[in-house]
């Protein structure tokens, strides 16, 4: 599961290249190559009364597009990488998803949806049909401020949000093929108000402790390839906590495993990648369940 | 028989602008829309020319020419690079190739920045093929 390839989907104002530079380090574990993608919308270009399709229109955004990508890409080949580049007209997650597709690679980086709540209602939220339908990982990329990204490198000090599922199983080989990045993960298992058996502080605290035996092996095994690691136990709204574990922790990252396929409404499910990519001011980064 | 050029650019307005020029001027234009698809027609065609882009999907033409530079059976055939992407930053990115293990390989017979027009690109042809 190393990132040798990875698709950057920009909108420009959204996505920076700042934001492209702050991975740049994956190139010590196996980053050589770099796919731009740029989606113009239908609407943009879509046909009006008395105007018909704006062809001049998608030839303007096209060049506008090709501009920033060549400016980009002069960059990056001159650090003897390889860039490819898709400027293409369609619906955003279904072209995301092809263009992943075309090229295999490994990791999506987008930005959080530009999509306001009514629209999303509406038209439902890309990040979660991308996630639903790219056996990829999506890294859902989150500035603190406008004056740049939130970490020098989100993979330096990641949190895995735990959920005992085989995602959080692939999520721990994922972060071991990034040992060259890492340098310390948190893991968090966060327990719902529910799974607090009895109301006895005995129960309770068992609780605690089985998940923190567990927590303590999976860092064992991160430990044995060279990972820090330190388990964490929390209590709550899923979203909420995870959020506020990544601040306390100062986490650069939350990485969650996403939901499969055919799963659409399980505790890991849609609610929660969902959740984080909206609610959390970090970057999300959302793991598929292993194909087949 | 005219003597075969390969063009390898995404764009494909582009490559009908090409073509036409080509055309124009005798000789047989033959394309490809990324590095990946120019490589495996260059190996089939075996053509006397490349017109080649930098910038495209699926494999960029510094890889390409890097390929194209290192085969013995294709590197006697001159390319032309016609892209947005600076010289500079071709032979740059060349350079660090090389520097991470990769072998050296020759500059581009030649380099013409985008957009181009038809004499400039006819003239350069012509070098190559007669």
């Amino acid at each position: 599961m190393e990132i040798k390839k990875l698709l950057f989907v920009t909108r420009f104002n959204h996505l920076r290249f700042d934001a492209l530079l702050s991975l740049m380090d994956l190139k010590k574990a196996a980053l050589n190559h770099v796919v731009f993608l740029n989606v113009i919308e239908r609407e943009k270009v879509a046909m009006r009364r008395g105007k018909g399709y704006e062809k001049s229109a998608e030839i303007r955004l096209r060049e506008k597009a090709n501009i920033r990508f060549i400016d980009w890409a002069e960059t990056l080949f001159e650090q003897g990488m390889e860039v490819g580049v898709y400027i293409v007209v369609g619906s955003f997650a279904a072209q995301v998803i092809q263009a992943a597709e075309k090229e295999d690679v490994d990791l999506i980086v987008l930005s959080p949806e530009k999509k306001g709540r009514l629209e999303q209602l509406y038209s439902g939220s890309d990040i979660t049909e991308i996630v639903h339908r790219s056996a990829t990982p999506v890294l859902v990329y989150k500035y603190l401020s406008r004056k740049g990204p939130l970490a020098e490198n989100p993979f330096e000090k990641p949190l895995l949000a735990v959920s005992w599922s085989a995602t959080s199983q692939r999520a721990i080989e994922y972060l071991k093929s990034l040992k060259a990045v890492i340098q310390e993960v948190e893991l968090v298992y966060v327990a719902s108000e529910k799974e607090l058996k009895g109301t006895s502080a005995m129960a309770i605290q068992k609780t605690r402790k089985e998940n923190r035996t567990k927590l303590e092996a999976l860092c064992d095994e991160l430990e044995d390839v060279g990972i820090t690691a330190k388990p964490h136990v929390y209590v709550g709204d899923t979203v909420e906590e995870l959020d506020k574990a990544a601040r306390e922790c100062q986490s650069s990252m939350i990485i969650a495993g996403s939901p499969g396929k055919r799963v659409w409404k399980d505790r890991w499910g849609t609610s929660i990648s969902k959740g984080l990519t909206e609610k959390s001011v970090f970057p999300v980064l959302l793991i598929p369940p292993k194909e087949g | 028989m005219s003597k075969k050029v390969l063009i390898v650019d995404d764009d494909p307005d582009v490559r009908i602008f090409n073509a036409t020029v080509v055309e124009e001027n005798g000789y047989t234009p033959i394309e490809a829309a990324n590095g990946e698809d120019g490589l495996k027609v260059l190996k089939k065609e075996m053509p006397d020319l490349v017109l080649l882009d930098v910038l495209m999907p699926k494999q960029s033409g510094i890889r390409l020419y890097r390929e194209l530079k290192t085969d013995k059976t294709l590197l006697g055939i001159p390319v032309i690079i016609l892209s947005g992407i600076a010289k500079r930053t071709f032979l740059r990115s060349q350079k660090a190739l090389t520097e991470f293990g990769d072998k050296p390989v020759p500059e581009p017979e030649s380099y013409l920045e985008k957009p181009v027009e038809p004499e400039d690109l006819a003239k350069e042809m012509k070098k190559y093929l007669e």
